[in-house]
Formats: structure tokens, C-alpha cells, sequence
């Protein structure tokens, strides 16, 4: 609209006009591929982190879960070799079970324990072994464990069980050449005795019983368990002993109950963890989780898809953070805004059309060719018209004929100027240019000259420059 | 609605917090705003009941302020509350006195008057585009617009062309006047037409005494000699595409008209009979000389609304029409540019025909910056490849006039700023040497 209605200067917006697509074409050039390669680099860093398994996941590394991200081929890998699977779903029962003989206690998402079932795991008896995936900071200083999480890899690498140079000292592992292990690394803290293997990404701590931590949860992923030597490596860490505690968590592990139904052995504190977002919130959200240990549903704890006990996610904390008549006010805004954005949609009257003048100089061909003869490097035919030109205006000032031999014009040009015949003669009949700096020379020489000449010449006072007119012609008046 | 509906919904959400139900608070607040609207909309003057004409200048000189002026009607028995855009097109530069952003109160049954001043940047026709008027409710937060409700009164603001050259007519007329021999300042007048006979007064040239004459008469009686008087001149002007290219600041139509305006108003003068043709492909425009007293204003306004078309000029139009309006022997003008294709193929085969009845004179403008290139020194390698490059142009136009030359053509070839008192001046040579 008010475009439309403003009147810019024509011309200066045809200059604009002239200059403002090339301008936004040098833009596009380095916009254009630095655009699209971020785009491509969030995209497949946005593909990455959503295709990555996350271990709050239902059914992650789950023996009964046959999705990519379950473990139902490492269960059944496991049977084949005559181990015993035991899978848990209470961490009590699971600590139960590790208690109860010689066992492997597989703890495949240990940062969903609560800290002091961390610290019940770090008094395993002797002859029980702990497997932990990818332990977080905190589960390694709750677990107690000398161990610090060195550099992250972004994606896991298959490396041979070799840590700087030296083999692997755990025998089980000793048909492992290859395997996708090497995700997060480790380094013992202080002089711990640690036996480290697969360039650090898998740690063994020896002791009563010992504890092994895995960095990476590649090996015994569904998705993963048949690439390379990942099915031994993972059948290797856990069939140490007959028998594997499966602890399987549907979620964080839930807070322990009340003191008054607490469960035998259970030492509860009542202060429990700090951090609300397991507290299942009565007025703001009242819904219930599933797999909460009061549903009495242990072999519940992972339901199939659609026989949850409510079968409703629980909503958005999000919308208890802020009261309702915060919603209220962004919905009232947003509709504010919709009216603003109609009242402005209508325009007052269409827009003005009008026929522009050509923009295009008419000197426009002149102006490219020069442009092309230097892009071109076209010295010769440029220095050649430069000497035709000149001579076509000396000859009829000193009254020469058009093929006049060249000594003459010379003689004749330095009887004017008083120069040197020959240099004349070199400068109006001489080789072509071969530089620019050559072109430049001849062409300020020829223009001197014919500056001279037509100085000096008595009769015609024409300007240097000026075409000489045919007879019965006009113009040139300058 | 407007953005005081907006506003309102804005305000109102900031209640929200005080309501019990805030939800609902937002459904009560929006309906609210709506009925507001919708009322509002309702007590807005239809469009429908609006008139609309304009009155004002009609034509205005390059580079001057015309202004017209919308009157506004309001028929319905509401009071009007407004906003109106006057839209010209962009070149006509238009500056309404009352902004399209501020709302106009017109009563019932009356008329305002809306000028505008247009400032135009561009010769030719101007029109106006639309007239919208935006109806606003008596509380703003709605309005009735209608596209064509009240429809657009159609108007045309012709801008003549601005005709830098007149500067130069006083001095060609005075040249003129000396070729005339009424105003003596160095010598009798020159011509070779036979006027009067009139006594010998001493310093008159011995040679022009009429012996035949003085011998009947006591006195001794000289002849005297004016130049040739209703003489015929005919403009051409060249439309086609090589006239729509820039030439300085302004396409080379708009030069060769300057030049021919000055080329009218001279030859007027010196009692000749101009006509004018100007065609590409078809004739565009065409004025004969008939009425002399209003020839030039009668010209302007023929050479006013000429745009430049992006054709090739059919020269054999233009001569089959030369030679069908003008019978007896003319000065023919042609103004177009010195260009090789065009010419070469358009113009040089229908000459022969053309010079054989009428003496032909071809005024052609070049660039400025074409002079620059070859005269200016070279100071840098660019400078020497486009003076090369503008030798080159300077050549092949000399090759076109040394063709136009063979068949007799006098050729005026000059920079945009110099071709009117150019052709002028070459008109003067030809009237004093009685070659017309």
C-alpha cells in the first residue's frame, strides 16, 4: 500500500533497481550451501538423538521386548548357552533374587535407580556379579565404584578388545576380536586395581564379587546384538554364573513405601530423594503410573500396548506449572493477535501498476564489449582499433590520402609534433600489445598524439576526440 | 475490525487473573469484542451510499505541480468517518493533502473536497488507479470497504514535455531574423525569393538595384529579397526500440522530441509548415500544419502521451506515409538513432524513394558516455579497452552515415544534450542557403 502510494525518484530506483539483483545473488551464493549444510547437519542430528534408544523407554533392554531397543535376542542367546534368566521388575525382589545364590545381577538402566538401592547394590555378596550399561556419574560415586567417565563418544565404535596395547585380562571375553563397545570411556580412579578392556569402553573391578560396567548399550540391543562380535561379547559378560537377574524397570524406580507398609528388609527413609518429578502430584495431575508397585502387578510392570491398567499417559506437567489463567491470557492474546492480523490483511486499495521506462543506457553495447575485451585478454584487436582510429583522424587533418605508406604519415605526424619519424611510426604501425600495462601505454601515446595534432593544427580547432565528419555532415559539437 | 478491536481483546486479557473462570472468561470477552464489531459494522456508512467525481488541471508541464481534486459525497444520513486513498499511478507522484492514514469526518448530505498535488516524475499520460474508501463504525472497531464502491473517477493528468531547449529559441531567432534581413546586423538580408521593390537608400548593395525598374520609375529602386516562405517540414519521429534506450538520464524519445518542439517553434516562426509523424509499426501520432497559431500547443500535446514501443520501426510505413501526406518537395527530419541493424536494414532500402521527392535529414543523439570513453585520458588498463570498445561504436555509426550520405541524407549526429539546438542550427544553414 504504501509503496504504492510513495513516489520514489524513477531513476535513482532504476540504479537501485539495476544494482539490488546482483547484490542478493552474491547473498544467495553463501547462503545457499551454508544453509543447506546446517540443515543437513540438524537434521541428522535430530534423527540421531530421536533414533537413539533413551533408557526411560518402555521395554528398553528388556528380555521380553522384541523391538529394536529390547534384548529378547540376548535372553534367548542366553538360554541356548543353559543360563537361567531371571527377569525382575522390583528392585527388592530383583536384590532378593542376586542374594539368594551364585548370580548376575543385570542392571541395564541403572540411573533409574533411586540412590539407596545404588548403595544397596555396592554390598552384593561375594560371587555375585554386577552388569551395569552405561552408568552415569551418579550411579558410579552410589554404586561406590574407583571409576571415572572419561571422554563421550557421539556414536559407538567397534574396537578390538585391546586397551592401549594390552589384551583384555577376562578370559570369558576371549573369543571377542570385534565388538561395538566403545562408547563412553573409563579410567580408574587413583590406583584402584582395574582390568580395563575394548579401549576402555568396558571396566572390570575385581572384588568379592566383581562389577562390570559396559559403556556402551550396543551389545545388547536387538537392532545391534548380531553385528560383529557384539552376541559374544554380551553373552560373555553375563553367563559368568548359571543364573542372570534380569532387573527390567518399566521406569525411575518408585519411592519406597510408607514406613508402615514397608516391605521386610526394607530399611525405607522416609525423606526419600529429593526431585518431585516421580511424586505423583493428587491435585495437579491425579492420574496414577503404571507399573507403580501398589498396582500389587509384578509381572505387570511392562504391559503390552493398550492393557494399562488406565490405559491414559499421564498429562503434561507443564500445564500444572503455570495457573489456568495464564492459558486463558496466551489464548485471549493469540486471538488478539488474530484480529490484528486481519485488520492488517485488508489493504486499502491495490496496489498501483504502471509500465516502466527502459532502464538499458544506449551506450550499454559499448560499455559490455569493452568489459568482453578485457575479459578476453584482447589486446591485439583492441590496440589495432585503437590505431585505426587514431590514423583515421590524423590523415584528414594533414591532408592525406586514406593509403598513404606509412613513412609518410610518420614524417608527416613528427613534422607537425616535432618528434622522432620512427617512434611515430612505431606507435601508429608497430606490433600488437602484449600486457595491459602496454595496451595502457599505447593507448595514453595515441591520445597525446592525437591531442598534439589537433592542438597544432591551424585550420580545424577540432577537439582531440572527435570523429572527423564527412563533408556534408553535422554534429559533434561538443 | 480494526486494531482497536485487537487492542480491546489485549486489554481485556490482562482481567484474566480477576475472573473465577478464566477460560470462560476468554469466551465471554471474545464474544463481546465480536458483537462490538458486528455492531459497529452495521452503524458504518455503506459504501454504496458514497459519491465520488474530481476536478482539477488536466495537463501539466514536466517537472511542475498539478493538482486535482476528489470531492467526497456522502448521501446516507450517518455521518461519515473515513479513510480514503487516492491511488496515482507511482510516476505521477502524487501527495494527497489529507494522508490515507488519517480519518476524514464527512457530515450527512454533504461533500468535502480531497486534493491532491501530483508532482509528476515522467512525461506522458498519468492516470488515476482507484479510489478506496475504508467506511469506519462510530466507535472504529469496524469498517465497510467495497472495491469499486463508489467507483473511480476516471481522471488523466497529461504531462507535456518539459522542453529544456526553449532557452535556445531566442537565439535562433535572432539568427533567423538575420537571415530574414529585417533585423540588419551584419549585412542585408539574404534570399532568394523576391519580395517588394523599394527606393534606393543610400548603403544599400549597388548589385541589388532593379535597372528594368528604376528605368519606368523616376527613382531609383532596389529589390529585396527574403528567404523562401512556406516552405514544408515534416517531423518524424522514430518509436521503435532503438528510441526506448536510456540516453543520459531520459530515453532518446524523450530527446528527439525536445529537439523537435524546438524545430517546430522555429520554423513557425520563419512561416514555414511543419507537420509531424510519429510511428514504429503503426503511426502513433500525426499533426498537420494547418492552424499555425495553435501548432505548437496542438504538438505538445500530440508528442505528450508518446511512450517508446519495443519494436522494430517499419521504415516503409513511415515512407510509404511520408510519401502519401506530402506531395510537394519537404525538409523531412527523421529522428532516430545511427544504429547499423536498424537502419542498415530498415531505413536505407526505402531511402532512394524518400530522397528522390524530399531532402532528408537524419538527427540522431548519442550517448554522452560514448564521448567520454574515447576522449577522456586513459588512466587505467579499463580506460584503454573502452576507449577501444568506444571507438569501435564511433566507427560503426560513421560506416551507417557515410551510407546515409551517398543518397544525399544530411546526417545531425550529437550528444543527447546538444541534438536541439543542433538541428536548430542545421536548419538555419539549409533555410539560408535556400536548400530547403
Amino acid at each position: 500500500m504504501t509503496a504504492a502510494t510513495h513516489t520514489a525518484a524513477p531513476r535513482a530506483a532504476a540504479a537501485d533497481r539495476a544494482r539490488a539483483p546482483r547484490r542478493r545473488r552474491r547473498w544467495h551464493r553463501i547462503v545457499i550451501p551454508f544453509g543447506v549444510v546446517a540443515a543437513l547437519v540438524t537434521t541428522t542430528l535430530v534423527a540421531q538423538a530421536l533414533d537413539r534408544p533413551d533408557p526411560g523407554d518402555p521395554g528398553y533392554l528388556s528380555p521380553v521386548e522384541t523391538d529394536d531397543h529390547g534384548a529378547s535376542r540376548l535372553a534367548e542367546a542366553l538360554r541356548r548357552r543353559g543360563v537361567t534368566v531371571q527377569r525382575e521388575t522390583d528392585t527388592a525382589a530383583a536384590l532378593r533374587a542376586a542374594r539368594s545364590g551364585p548370580a548376575t545381577l543385570f542392571v541395564p538402566a541403572p540411573q533409574l535407580l533411586r540412590p539407596h538401592t545404588l548403595a544397596r547394590l555396592a554390598h552384593l555378596p561375594g560371587g555375585t556379579r554386577l552388569v551395569l550399561v552405561d552408568p552415569s556419574r551418579r550411579v558410579l560415586v552410589g554404586v561406590g565404584l574407583p571409576l571415572t567417565r572419561t571422554d563421550r563418544r557421539w556414536a559407538t565404535r567397534a574396537v578390538g578388545p585391546e586397551t592401549a596395547g594390552r589384551p583384555c585380562p577376562l578370559a570369558e571375553l576371549a573369543p571377542v576380536r570385534r565388538a561395538a563397545a566403545e562408547r563412553q570411556r573409563y579410567t580408574p580412579d587413583g590406583t584402584a586395581p582395574v582390568d580395563l578392556c575394548f579401549a576402555a569402553g568396558l571396566a572390570r573391578l575385581p572384588g568379592a564379587g566383581d562389577t562390570l560396567v559396559v559403556g556402551a548399550d550396543d551389545p545388547f540391543r536387538n537392532d545391534r546384538i548380531g553385528e560383529r562380535d557384539n552376541q559374544a561379547l554380551a553373552v560373555g559378560v553375563l553367563a559368568a554364573h548359571g543364573r542372570v537377574v534380569w532387573l527390567d524397570l518399566a521406569g525411575p524406580e518408585p519411592p519406597p513405601p510408607s514406613p508402615s507398609g514397608a516391605p521386610p528388609t526394607w530399611p525405607s527413609r522416609p525423606d526419600g530423594p529429593p526431585g518431585g518429578t516421580t511424586t505423583p502430584d493428587p491435585g495437579a495431575t491425579g492420574g496414577v503410573r503404571p507399573g507403580t508397585p501398589g498396582d500389587g502387578d509384578p509381572g505387570g510392570g511392562r504391559p503390552p500396548q493398550g492393557s494399562a491398567d488406565d490405559g491414559e499417559r499421564p498429562p503434561n506437567p507443564l500445564w500444572g506449572a503455570f495457573p489456568p489463567w495464564f492459558w486463558a491470557l496466551l489464548v485471549q492474546l493469540a486471538l488478539a493477535l488474530l484480529v490484528a492480523a486481519l485488520w492488517r490483511a485488508r489493504r486499502l486499495g491495490p496496489p498501483a501498476p504502471e509500465p516502466l521506462p527502459v532502464t538499458v543506457r544506449s551506450a550499454e553495447t559499448a560499455l559490455g564489449r569493452a568489459r568482453l575485451y578485457q575479459r578476453a585478454g584482447a589486446r591485439g584487436p583492441a590496440g589495432r582499433t585503437l590505431r585505426a582510429t587514431t590514423l583515421a583522424r590524423l590523415l584528414p587533418w594533414l591532408n592525406l590520402p586514406a593509403d598513404t605508406p606509412s613513412e609518410r604519415v610518420a614524417r608527416a605526424v613528427a613534422a607537425r609534433t616535432g618528434g622522432d619519424p620512427e617512434q611515430i611510426e612505431d606507435l601508429l604501425y608497430g606490433d600488437d600489445p602484449d600486457t595491459d600495462q602496454e595496451l595502457l601505454d599505447l593507448a595514453r601515446s595515441l591520445d597525446a598524439l592525437s591531442r598534439t595534432v589537433a592542438a597544432s593544427a591551424p585550420t580545424q580547432g577540432r577537439p582531440a576526440g572527435a570523429p572527423p565528419p564527412p563533408d556534408p555532415t553535422e554534429g559533434g559539437t561538443r | 475490525m480494526t486494531w482497536r478491536a485487537a487492542l480491546l481483546l489485549a486489554v481485556g486479557a490482562s482481567t484474566l487473573p480477576l475472573w473465577p473462570s478464566p477460560f470462560v472468561g476468554v469466551l465471554v470477552m471474545t464474544g463481546a469484542v465480536l458483537l462490538l464489531v458486528l455492531v459497529d459494522r452495521l452503524l458504518a456508512v455503506p459504501p454504496a451510499a458514497l459519491t465520488a467525481d474530481r476536478d482539477g488541471d488536466r495537463t501539466v508541464r514536466l517537472g511542475g505541480t498539478a493538482t486535482v481534486v476528489l470531492r467526497l459525497g456522502n448521501t446516507s444520513g450517518r455521518t461519515l468517518r473515513a479513510q480514503v486513498r487516492d491511488a496515482w499511478v507511482p510516476s505521477a507522484g502524487a501527495r494527497p493533502d489529507l494522508p490515507p492514514d488519517r480519518v476524514l469526518t464527512v457530515p450527512p448530505g454533504d461533500t468535502v473536497p480531497l486534493p491532491t498535488r501530483l508532482t509528476p516524475t515522467r512525461r506522458g499520460d498519468r492516470p488515476a488507479v482507484a479510489v478506496t474508501v475504508r467506511s469506519l463504525g462510530p466507535l472504529r472497531l469496524a469498517f465497510r470497504q467495497r472495491s469499486g464502491r463508489p467507483a473511480t473517477p476516471p481522471w488523466t493528468l497529461r504531462v507535456l514535455p518539459r522542453f529544456d531547449s526553449r532557452r535556445h529559441l531566442p537565439e535562433k531567432l535572432a539568427r533567423l531574423r538575420v537571415i530574414d534581413g529585417t533585423q540588419v546586423t551584419r549585412g542585408r538580408g539574404q534570399g532568394t525569393e523576391f519580395d517588394t521593390l523599394r527606393e534606393y537608400v543610400v548603403g544599400d548593395d549597388v548589385r541589388s538595384i532593379d535597372w528594368r525598374a528604376s528605368a519606368r520609375r523616376a527613382d531609383v529602386l532596389v529589390r529585396t529579397w527574403r528567404p523562401e516562405r512556406d516552405r514544408r517540414l515534416v517531423c518524424v519521429l522514430d518509436t521503435g526500440r532503438t528510441s526506448a534506450v536510456r540516453v543520459g538520464d531520459e530515453p532518446r524519445l524523450d530527446t528527439a522530441i525536445d529537439a523537435a518542439l524546438l524545430l517546430t517553434a522555429l520554423a513557425a516562426r520563419a512561416g514555414d509548415r511543419v507537420d509531424l509523424l510519429a510511428a514504429d509499426t503503426a503511426v502513433r501520432a500525426a499533426v498537420t500544419g494547418s492552424g499555425r497559431p495553435a501548432l505548437l500547443p496542438r504538438l505538445v500535446h500530440a508528442l505528450a502521451p508518446l511512450e517508446p514501443a519495443l519494436v522494430e520501426t517499419d521504415f516503409e510505413l513511415i515512407a510509404g506515409e511520408i510519401l502519401r501526406r506530402q506531395r510537394h518537395r519537404s525538409l523531412v527530419v527523421l529522428f532516430t538513432a545511427l544504429e547499423p541493424g536498424a537502419l542498415g536494414e530498415g531505413l536505407l532500402p526505402v531511402l532512394p524513394r524518400l530522397a528522390a521527392r524530399h531532402r532528408v535529414l537524419v538527427a540522431a543523439s548519442h550517448d554522452p558516455v560514448l564521448a567520454a570513453m574515447t576522449t577522456g585520458a586513459p588512466a587505467r588498463p579499463e580506460d584503454a579497452y573502452a576507449a577501444a570498445a568506444g571507438w569501435r561504436a564511433l566507427a560503426e555509426r560513421d560506416r551507417v552515415r557515410a551510407a546515409l550520405t551517398r543518397y544525399g541524407v544530411t546526417v545531425v549526429d550529437a550528444p543527447a544534450d546538444a541534438l536541439a539546438p543542433t538541428v536548430a542550427d542545421t536548419y538555419l544553414r539549409l533555410k539560408s542557403q535556400a536548400q530547403l
